[in-house]
């Protein structure tokens, strides 16, 4: 496990005023906020200074840390906590931590007994036959599948840190790998509640849930809104003026044959009810048509054009 | 044991929460759900807070909320309104891919 440094992650010296890390905190989490940044590790960045600011806005846990920085722990090298190196310290875990699931080994391993990992959070806390009672912690991750997966399902792993007491009372992380199965019928932005997965609990005290963010992958031939499932629908001009029954490539394979209507122009959306994402009710495809000119590179085709310059009285513009 | 279950995710339309799961998912007292709630910052319908049901869209919002007033120690009516252009930006971003 390597030491972290986390007044350099806020960029404060040691001896910074309790002011002075709010502004530094308030400063990086502004500028690493993960809608916002165009940073690419923005999310990474934003889990390390609401980790290094749970410390140090925290004066027990600042006390704490700045003891293990006095004996001489410097950021990057491999640590190992002394034994008893809290003593002396009381830590009243009042924290409130809502992200702590997110914090890194070190940060469990040297508070996680102190609210931060097992939660001194005020809902699930009761005394029950005399003991420590707390639900476990709910976590939240994210996943990313591809457009491809609402309409088929997907397996995915997810991997889950959750720290665990050992019969010495001490705070272990235990990484857990979940098998995952998610249906078919995703949307963007839904999310998907796995009871009992998330933390387990202390004392007889329920697990937390899981909760996952479903996300698709940028596709470069559709996108989703909502159920509806969207497509550009390339056509060449005469399928456009004529009318034509067109073929379209459906994300799970198959293909669908759909009726253009004579005298389409680009830009024009068509609607196919039921062909998007699958569910009930399903989502509709939509089709923006787009109109591909056939490139006048041979006598033949230049002779067409030609052709239909003179014989159609037309003007775009009119 | 559990290491390597399958675990068959079931779909519901959405997620219903009640206010005490939303409270604890979150890491937030009932009384500050309450308070946005009757201050029209975080939609519900009508009804005693027993009654009210909380979607993936409301979790995502109040923990929003949350995160952005306890950041910039910002209230709760700023909290909401940068969650209001959160939102807003996310559907763009969305358009435009």
């Amino acid at each position: 496990m390597q030491f972290k440094d986390y007044y350099e992650m806020l960029g404060v010296p040691r001896d910074a005023s309790a002011d002075a890390i709010k502004k530094a905190f308030r400063q990086l989490a502004r500028k690493y906020h993960p809608d916002v940044s165009k940073a690419p590790d923005a999310e990474a960045r934003m889990k390390e200074i609401n980790e290094a600011n749970a410390v140090l806005s925290d004066p027990e846990r600042r006390a704490a840390y700045d003891q293990l920085l006095a004996r001489g722990a410097r950021g990057g090298q491999e640590f190992e906590p002394p034994p008893g190196w809290d003593a002396g310290f009381e830590f009243s875990g009042r924290g409130s931590d809502a992200d702590a699931a997110d914090f890194s080994d070190f940060f469990a391993e040297l508070f996680g007994r102190m609210g931060g990992a097992a939660g001194a959070r005020g809902a699930g806390f009761g005394a029950q036959s005399g003991g420590f009672r707390a639900r476990g912690e709910d976590h939240h991750a994210k996943i990313l599948l591809a457009i491809e997966d609402a309409f088929l399902g997907a397996r995915r792993q997810v991997s889950l840190r959750a720290p665990e007491l050992d019969p010495q009372g001490r705070v272990l992380l235990k990484t857990r790998t979940l098998d995952v199965q998610i249906p078919k019928g995703v949307r963007e932005g839904q999310l998907i509640r796995l009871a009992g997965q998330g933390s387990p609990g202390m004392g007889n005290a329920p697990a937390g849930d899981l909760f996952l963010e479903v996300h698709f992958e940028p596709h470069p031939r559709y996108a989703v809104h909502g159920r509806d499932l969207r497509m550009e629908l390339p056509v060449a001009p005469w399928e456009a003026a004529l009318g034509a029954v067109v073929p379209v490539q459906l994300p799970h394979g198959g293909t669908l044959k759909v009726r253009l209507p004579a005298g389409a122009q680009g830009g024009r959306t068509l609607r196919v009810r039921g062909e998007g994402i699958p569910g009930d009710p399903p989502g509709d495809l939509e089709l923006t048509v787009r109109v591909v000119l056939p490139k006048a590179d041979t006598p033949r085709a230049k002779e067409l054009y030609e052709t239909m310059a003179r014989e159609l009285p037309f003007d775009p513009r009119a | 044991m559990r290491e390597h279950d399958l675990i068959v995710a079931t779909l519901q339309e959405d997620v219903a929460l009640t206010i005490d799961e939303l409270c604890a998912t979150c890491a937030v007292t009932r009384e500050w759900v309450v308070t946005r709630v009757q201050e029209g910052l975080l939609a519900t319908e009508d009804g005693a807070p027993e009654q009210w049901r909380f979607g993936s869209g409301h979790l995502r919002r109040a923990r929003e909320m949350r995160r952005i007033e306890r950041t910039f120690d910002a209230a709760p009516e700023l909290a909401a309104l940068v969650a209001d252009l959160l939102e807003e930006i996310a559907q763009l971003r969305a358009r435009l891919r």
